[in-house]
């Protein structure tokens, strides 16, 4: 398990990301998670009839990968308070996306330690599809 | 191409705030972890029961977004009424974004309402859109405890 992220221990402008490998079947497992069956996730033939060059990742799988990201980055302790992304480009289905994110503030509220992060999808050459925000609450030392 | 509207239909106006749907979402212990390998995760806690036990979690939780899915029949799939008339026939998912509140299991049932928070009209690259923000409210039923909302865009043109 990765050491618990502390808010004494966050800077502002601190960077983090994951890089994930897409394929068709990574697709299909995620039609399979997520009932989404549209055929330009997973059917060749079906997408270049739609003028699509390819198939495509789905939306929600990118907004989830980017729920992961903070999720592992927050550690056990860590709350994510909301997270929240926009789809604004397609993403083919056999690029790697690197999902990351940027500590954009660090404040305390309410009683908590929370950060704010700016989120993005990124393709292999840098076009960014798929930008984000989200909150978490982390544990003090 | 759809008519142009100057402004919004009396009946989208009225549309807001009202109420879209009821649905009933089953979140089982193989569609959690489902999820979370579509995801990706390789943590053992949103796999194995016992690890998450071991951690302090009372079942197998989900991974944050998982909130189960509609339980489908073949009866009424696909049957939603449309709250108002759309004149624009093309949808995009413009966005997601999740609040999760509280943890949700393997073995959870999830009442979700969903309301229409607002509608607008505005000018694109596609032409005149509908841009449609939704809230959906997730209740589980043993204990009547909002475990988290979400909030999407949908954009029609």
């Amino acid at each position: 398990m990765a050491d618990q992220l502390y808010w004494d221990d966050v800077e502002e402008g601190q960077e983090f990301k994951l890089t994930e490998p897409m394929s068709s079947q990574r697709l299909v497992i995620w039609a399979a998670a997520s009932g989404d069956f549209y055929q330009i996730h997973y059917d060749d033939d079906y997408a270049k009839n739609n003028n699509l060059p390819d198939i495509i990742v789905h939306g929600a799988l990118k907004g989830m990968l980017a729920g992961r990201l903070v999720d592992e980055w927050k550690g056990e302790e860590g709350k994510i308070k909301n997270w929240g992304v926009s789809y604004r480009g397609m993403d083919p289905a056999r690029d790697d996306l690197t999902v990351w994110g940027k500590v954009t503030k660090k404040y305390e509220e309410g009683g908590e330690a929370l950060v704010d992060l700016d989120l993005g999808v990124a393709q292999p050459d840098g076009t960014q599809t798929t930008p984000g925000t989200a909150t978490v609450s982390l544990p003090k030392r | 191409m759809a008519e142009q509207l100057d402004d919004l239909t009396d009946e989208m106006k009225s549309a807001v705030g009202q109420e879209t749907g009821r649905t009933t979402y089953e979140v089982t212990t193989q569609g959690s972890r489902t999820f979370a390998r579509a995801v990706g995760y390789t943590a053992e806690k949103y796999f194995d029961e016992a690890a998450a036990k071991a951690l302090g979690y009372t079942g197998l939780p989900a991974a944050p977004g998982f909130l189960g899915m509609p339980v489908f029949n073949p009866q009424s799939a696909g049957r939603r009424e449309d709250t108002f008339s759309n004149p624009f026939e093309r949808r995009l998912n413009g966005g997601t974004e999740v609040e999760p509140i509280e943890q949700v299991y393997g073995g959870d049932v999830l009442d979700a309402v969903s309301r229409i928070t607002s509608l607008e009209l505005a000018a694109g690259r596609l032409g005149q859109m509908l841009i449609q923000n939704s809230e959906t409210i997730y209740t589980r039923e043993s204990d009547g405890a909002v475990v988290a909302k979400t909030r999407g865009t949908g954009i029609s043109y």
